[in-house]
């Protein structure tokens, strides 16, 4: 990944192409049903929101691979602050610390040469970090000689640690592949084009509650559908990646179409159990970034192994 | 089993700017960390490219709260006075800024909030709440507010009447006022220029000063300002 290689990728181009006519459908649409009278001033403020993180999206992808890979590092630490702010954990630096330290050096070595393999990435070290930054997290009470609330403050820690860092750094670290432009391109837009999908099938169809103690508003017709529009997704765009079979289409159109759901409600239920509405407020109309890469994070990890089980060094 | 209890930050549905302004600031590692590097870098540019010298180090408090006044000249006064203080205090000063140009949009209130700590200073509605959350901000140790009482920067070089906020500030409180004289700032940084030059800067501290023995009226906030003028203005003197 580079300016020159994002210039002469016919995938990247492809999407920058794709994601403008659909910004534009999306506005002229808008445009008409709020001439129609039609309510959707929040659907304009999210419309909003996307006219700025589109091209801050793109225009990262197009600097190359590190941008890349600070661009997801950046993300996980923000990712990571607002669910210490939300829950709490914040106020204990040493833990939140230790946490920002470990995602800061999963992007290093997502970043780094392989120094046996000499490929983009020490993929070795970014799977086994966990297990160094964990046993980090686990050694803050012993070094304050501290027992009281303890547990509850490191298990936070490891689970933002984990999921918020770890699992989503895995995008950063497909930037190394020689597919980069195929996989991040097509998981950012699916996954997003998955959210709507599940909110726009809920709306027209939804009858049936999915899971109304963690998200009300979710319904059962709203998740098959998107899961349906998902599985079409892959063959839609199976320009991304050319080397891919059948199987491995439905997989990727599985994997996004149902993980995209499951870290939806995972979040929800983080956010419920907590008892706040959004994780923050950074993007307007989105509310905080994990509500808005909350999706993601499920999907990435499994992506990036389903095509490392299938195409090796992915 | 107990269930857990979460307590999320009282800012958490703050928009970014919100937070940017909202005072007293929630302390952030992020942010403490951009900010130390921050003082860092400004520390090695002051002393290379501006060979800024500062006299009279020993006169600030070493316990306590206290207040910095100087005369304003350019914006290197804030980043002098945030040169002088010692650097564990670095998070602990608040360089009152007008909200109307500080805090104006999001990149600025960003590096006013982030950077340089700025207390957001409603000079033209709000001045009464201000001065408020100045107070409320002294009250606790250690915290030093750094005041530029003319209320804006100098054009001509002279320095202008102080405004009444300082004395109303410190009028009948124990709080030390220790006075400063920048020099050099007009000519290094003149208002307009997009880019400091590299020219020499002094910062002479004089002797603290406390308003404890003045009753709270206006005569007294008058006797105030009218003294610290001539302290700062006898600093600059001294330097002749």
């Amino acid at each position: 990944m580079s300016i020159d290689a994002a210039l002469n990728s016919s995938i990247f181009l492809n999407y920058l192409v794709i994601v403008g006519i659909l910004l534009a459908v999306a506005g002229i649409l808008l445009t008409i049903m709020s001439l129609l009278g039609k309510n959707v001033s929040s659907a304009w403020s999210s419309y909003r929101g996307w006219l700025v993180m589109a091209p801050i999206v793109m225009g990262t992808i197009f600097l190359g691979r590190s941008a890349t890979i600070i661009g997801i590092t950046l993300l996980a630490i923000f990712g990571f602050r607002e669910f210490a702010r939300a829950t709490g954990l914040y106020t204990d630096w040493l833990l939140t610390g230790t946490a920002y330290i470990g995602i800061a050096l999963l992007g290093i070595v997502a970043q780094a040469i392989d120094p046996r393999l000499h490929g983009l990435g020490w993929y070795g070290m970014f799977m086994a970090l966990p297990v160094y930054v964990i046993g980090a997290i686990l050694l803050v009470p012993i070094l304050r000689n501290r027992s009281k609330g303890q547990l509850q403050q490191v298990a936070l820690a490891i689970v933002g640690f984990v999921y918020f860092g770890w699992m989503f750094s895995h995008l950063g670290f497909l930037a190394n592949t020689p597919h980069a432009y195929g996989y991040l391109l097509y998981l950012i837009f699916a996954v997003e084009i998955n959210d709507i999908a599940a909110f726009t099938c809920g709306k027209l169809f939804g009858r049936h509650k999915l899971r109304e103690n963690i998200s009300p508003n979710k319904t059962l017709e709203g998740s098959l559908g998107a899961v349906a529009i998902s599985m079409l997704i892959p063959w839609l765009v199976s320009f991304s990646f050319p080397h891919f079979d059948p199987l491995h289409l439905i997989l990727a159109g599985l994997i996004v179409g149902v993980g995209g759901q499951l870290g939806d409600l995972v979040i929800s239920y983080i956010k419920r159990d907590i008892g706040i509405k959004d994780m923050g407020s950074v993007i307007r109309g989105h509310g905080g970034i994990l509500d808005r890469v909350d999706s993601m994070i499920f999907v990435v990890p499994i992506f990036f192994h389903m095509v490392r089980w299938f195409h090796g060094s992915a | 089993m107990t269930e857990w209890e979460y307590h999320p930050s009282p800012g958490i549905d703050a928009s970014m700017t919100e937070t940017l302004r909202n005072f007293p600031r929630e302390p952030t590692m992020l942010a403490y960390a951009v900010r130390s590097i921050a003082a860092l870098i400004l520390r090695g540019w002051m002393r290379i490219y501006h060979r800024m010298q500062v006299e009279g180090r020993e006169h600030f408090p070493q316990s306590g709260s206290y207040v910095l006044v100087c005369n304003h000249t350019s914006h290197l006064d804030t980043m002098c006075l945030l040169y002088s203080v010692p650097l564990r205090q670095i998070h602990r000063t608040f360089p009152a800024a007008a909200v109307d140009y500080f805090f104006s949009s999001l990149p600025r209130s960003a590096v006013s909030a982030i950077l340089i700590n700025a207390l957001p200073f409603d000079r033209k509605v709000k001045g009464a709440e201000s001065l408020t959350v100045c107070s409320e901000l002294l009250k606790n140790d250690g915290n030093v507010l750094i005041i530029f009482p003319e209320g804006t920067r100098t054009t001509t070089g002279e320095m202008a009447r102080f405004r009444s906020g300082i004395g109303r500030l410190v009028v009948g409180t124990d709080l030390p006022v220790v006075p400063c004289y920048l020099s050099g700032g007009v000519d290094a940084w003149p208002k307009g220029k997009i880019f400091p030059r590299p020219r020499r800067l002094r910062l002479r501290v004089g002797k603290p000063r406390t308003f404890g023995h003045l009753e709270k009226n206006a005569d007294s906030v008058k006797a105030i300002c009218s003294e610290l003028e001539k302290h700062v203005t006898k600093l600059d003197r001294s330097s002749a």
